[in-house]
């Protein structure tokens, strides 16, 4: 005798994600880092920083700190990178 | 009418081809399954009174609403009775909310599990353990819930092990974690009644957690003793940086010598509190804190927890053997507040 079963799962609903245009060069550029508070997390950033000015010409960093790892960017962070950067560097890692 | 059940249906031969199904989907834990026929799925439904589209929680991040129809499929595959979905409801909504913050347990290398402490009537009726081998096998509701709860992680949040999932080490409670506190026995205040619930109200308290560490004391006959040794252990245990939440289990000798002192469970809270600080100087020396070792370190005290108040504590286990446990949190209470919930039935 056959038996009909029920899918257990949901599937991720799609989103389209519109991505901000890409500069052509950094040089002038005011960049953002985001840190996620996890140890070294602001040391590695603050080394990428020194090679974006170092290396090509960004105008100036700026460091914003997560309230923590599991969280996304808090609005402050948002809004305040809205107005004073240009190119965001973001990452997530243990 | 009943209102149409809505997910795809699969036709197989058998139940062994039921269960083949789903293994070669991916929708098991690695266990087998209850096969989850619209029947069982009804019943299930039903026992909680309500409709397959009622929706149970909305995980923000992964953007994924969890319908009462999701969560009962997934409770027949657990093999739940239909009365136990009723706390399996209440536990999705502790994971839904967002204090609970799904997007860092549900995915975590720190390996979270979710620990679920059932409080209030039900506990009794529905025979969940609050006694002996209390983590362990032997108990239908505590294997079966905790294991529905982690099936619609899986199945409905996306937090596919090795995947979304990526817990480095996990722990078997990831499987299923839940205990009753032994209300019947207990000489303090139950847990939900602390965290503002009615003694008559059933509730589920949720939980990211760590496994369990077992620790013995038969030798003191003083709750200060006792908990001494308690503090002892845990004062170098789980995230002891990231300052989480902390479950007691006190078991029963050890409450019952504890109680025989006078103590409630603020005076232990406040005293295991005290008495699980750090200094820096170790943190450093240890390489759990960064930083060169400072004038003062010896003296400056980190504590493991940031108040008293994120000590839970919980009275269950077996009555025999000079043993309890705590339970480290995962990551800290910030990102993940321990939340109980009302089981509405």
């Amino acid at each position: 005798m056959t038996i009909e079963i029920l899918d257990p799962t949901t599937p991720a609903s799609p989103r389209p994600i519109e991505y901000a245009p890409r500069p052509g060069a950094l040089a002038g550029k005011r960049v953002a880092l985001i840190e996620n508070t996890k140890f070294n997390s602001d040391k590695l950033l603050q080394r990428i920083g020194d090679i974006l000015k170092a290396e090509h010409g960004v105008a100036e960093w700026t460091m914003y700190r997560k309230h923590n790892a599991s969280v996304p960017a808090h609005d402050e962070i948002i809004t305040a990178i809205k107005t004073s950067a240009d190119v965001v560097v973001a990452g997530i890692g243990d | 009418m009943p209102a149409t059940l809505t997910s795809q249906r699969f036709k197989v031969a058998d139940a062994s081809a039921a269960l083949d199904l789903c293994f070669s989907r991916g929708w098991t834990d690695g266990l087998p399954v209850v096969p989850p026929t619209e029947a069982a799925v009804r019943a299930m439904l039903d026992a909680a009174k309500l409709a397959p589209d009622a929706k149970i929680a909305y995980i923000r991040d992964r953007f994924v609403t969890i319908t009462a129809e999701k969560v009962a499929i997934n409770a027949v595959m657990a093999g739940c009775k239909p009365e136990y979905m009723p706390v399996v409801v209440a536990a999705v909504e502790g994971i839904g909310d967002e204090r609970w913050g799904y997007h860092g347990p549900g995915t975590s290398t720190g390996g979270a599990a979710v620990l679920m402490i059932v409080n209030g009537p039900i506990a009794r009726e529905l025979d969940i353990n609050a006694g002996d081998n209390l983590f362990g096998p032997g108990w239908r509701a505590n294997l079966t819930i905790g294991r529905a709860l982690r099936l619609v992680m899986r199945n409905v949040c996306g937090s596919m092990p090795g995947l979304l999932d990526r817990g480095t080490v996990g722990h078997p409670g990831k499987l299923s974690y839940v205990i009753a506190e032994n209300e019947a026995q207990s000489p303090w205040t139950p847990l939900h009644v602390e965290r503002g619930f009615r003694p008559e109200q059933s509730t589920v308290t949720v939980m990211a957690a760590e496994g369990p560490h077992q620790f013995y004391n038969q030798l003191s006959p003083t709750a200060e003793g006792i908990l001494t040794t308690l503090a002892d252990n845990m004062r170098i245990s789980g995230n002891v940086m990231g300052q989480p939440h902390y479950c007691l289990v006190l078991a029963g000798e050890h409450m019952t010598t504890i109680a025989a002192d006078g103590w409630d469970k603020k005076r232990i809270r406040q005293f295991v509190w005290e008495k699980t600080q750090n200094s820096h100087a170790h943190l450093k020396r240890t390489h759990r804190m960064s930083g060169a070792l400072e004038p003062g370190d010896e003296s400056k005290m980190r504590p493991l927890v940031a108040t008293p108040d994120d000590i839970l504590v919980v009275t269950a286990g077996g009555r025999a053997g000079a043993f309890s446990c705590f339970v480290p949190g995962w990551s800290s209470a910030k990102s993940s507040a321990a939340l109980t919930k009302e089981i509405k039935r």
